[in-house]
């Protein structure tokens, strides 16, 4: 755990929203989101290159819905996950040296089936990374939290900040 | 001065609530109604006025080139109207609002959220939109405008509560402020002289299950619907999704969890289709 210094707040910020995933090689971009609750946001970064990604993705499984995943493939982990890979190779990341932070699928308390998206996004993640042999580096996921997380592309750097408590370096 | 009077003397001091809304939901509520008695209701409170002709054109109405007050009470109809009304006169109290982490935009765009949330299942229950159940929705969370500062005030103890002894972000409130945002709301509502079921659904949004007999169907569409907008993160705050899971909820309303994703989906779409709605603030 590190705590953030000041020079954190005063970059420029890019946010992603919910259903949204960008990347970058600008090493001055930080990219942020906001409010994740049972979504979950997934930060990957490669730092020979020095290009990373930031994805905020809502549901575990497109095949709810495959008109929307088309239109919006970052709704989904199963659509949105291999785009952000993806979307990163396009700058020059390779998958090997990538370095993968996911944080969020938070849940309501006392989780009945009924309401465990947020278990769900989970579990729809790590069966991904399992079947495409991908490690996760650092995680902050389930608890009950909303949470911010913040990707500094100069460093590679994931920031975590969930209410009441010190930011904290994933 | 003890918390608990701050709290109910800050409720106290409230303004009151737009009478325009009240009054177009009365003549509204006569099947004899004319558009022109709405609109003479209507015209005489400019800042309604003007956000209904800014929020009418919305996509999320349905109806496109509305410039005239005449014009979009006819068009409009008539769930849309009050819709529209409410969406209007409420969002004045989250202008200044903050708390919870969040400012007043963030408030309001949960509250837009539940609203809207509450009419996709209303739709999915009964076939049909359903203007006192949007009203709750966009109410249900009110009292966080008063109580905000005192949370944050407590935050870091509230969460102890919450992490490491078990306790809902509601229950912590009440343990550690004296009052619940819940508790706080109801009695605005009770202020503004809303309806009981309106009321009570504010009351026990958190816990539809404590409210004794009785249909209670109503506060259990607002419950879900807020649930949703907390697990999705739509204005979401620092009290996150510390709020008792209730399983009851999928007997009573019969959405299987299927039906909740895609609802979620549909939420989504609602949300950028009333992007002028949650822009008033």
């Amino acid at each position: 755990m590190s705590p953030v210094s000041t020079e954190d707040e005063i970059m420029a910020e890019i946010v992603i929203g919910v259903s949204d995933l960008k990347v970058s090689s600008n090493t001055d971009d930080v990219l942020v989101t906001y409010a994740l609750g049972s979504c979950i946001g997934v930060a990957v970064y490669d730092p020979v290159v020095r290009v990373g990604g930031l994805l905020h993705f809502m549901l575990p499984d497109s095949a709810i819905d495959s008109k929307k995943a088309r239109e919006n493939p970052a709704m989904f982990a199963d659509t949105g996950i291999p785009l952000l890979f993806k979307t990163c190779y396009g700058l020059g990341a390779e998958k090997k040296r990538m370095i993968v932070k996911v944080a969020g699928g938070a849940s309501i308390l006392d989780d009945t089936n009924y309401f465990r998206i947020g278990q769900k996004n989970i579990m729809a993640l790590r069966k991904i990374f399992w079947k495409n042999n991908v490690l996760i580096n650092g995680e902050d996921t389930g608890r009950s939290c909303n949470r911010t997380v913040r990707l500094h592309i100069s460093t590679g750097r994931v920031l975590l900040k969930a209410p009441g408590e010190e930011a904290r370096e994933l | 001065m003890k918390t608990m009077d701050k709290i109910l003397r800050s409720i106290k001091q409230m303004p009151a609530f737009p009478v325009t809304a009240q009054k177009v939901a009365a003549v509204m509520g006569n099947p004899d109604y004319s558009i022109a008695q709405v609109v003479n209701i209507i015209k005489y409170d400019p800042s309604i006025t003007a956000n209904l002709l800014r929020i009418c054109n919305s996509a999320y109405f349905g109806v496109r080139h509305i410039g005239s007050l005449h014009d979009a009470v006819v068009f409009l109809g008539q769930e849309n109207v009050l819709r529209a009304i409410q969406v209007s006169g409420i969002s004045r109290f989250f202008k200044k609002a903050r708390g919870y982490g969040l400012d007043g935009a963030e408030l309001w765009k949960h509250a837009v959220g539940v609203a809207l949330m509450t009419q996709i299942i209303s739709r999915k229950i009964s076939g049909r939109d359903d203007s006192k159940l949007f009203t709750s929705g966009l109410l249900h969370d009110i009292g966080k405008i008063i109580l905000g500062e005192f949370v944050d005030d407590s935050l870091r103890k509230i969460w102890n509560l919450v992490s490491n002894h078990g306790y809902s972000f509601i229950r912590a409130e009440e343990e550690v402020i004296g009052m619940n945002h819940a508790d706080v709301g109801g009695r605005i509502a009770a202020q503004w002289n809303f309806p009981q079921e309106i009321k009570d659904t504010i009351t026990f949004h958190h816990r539809p299950d404590l409210m004794g007999a009785g249909d209670n169907k109503f506060c259990w569409m607002v419950y879900l619907a807020d649930q949703v907008c907390l697990m999705m993160g739509i204005g979401g705050g620092d009290d996150g999704l510390a709020y008792w899971g209730l399983k009851e909820v999928i007997d009573l309303l019969k959405i299987r969890q299927k039906d909740l994703e895609a609802s979620i989906i549909e939420l989504m779409k609602d949300m950028e289709n009333a992007k002028e709605l949650i822009a008033l603030v």
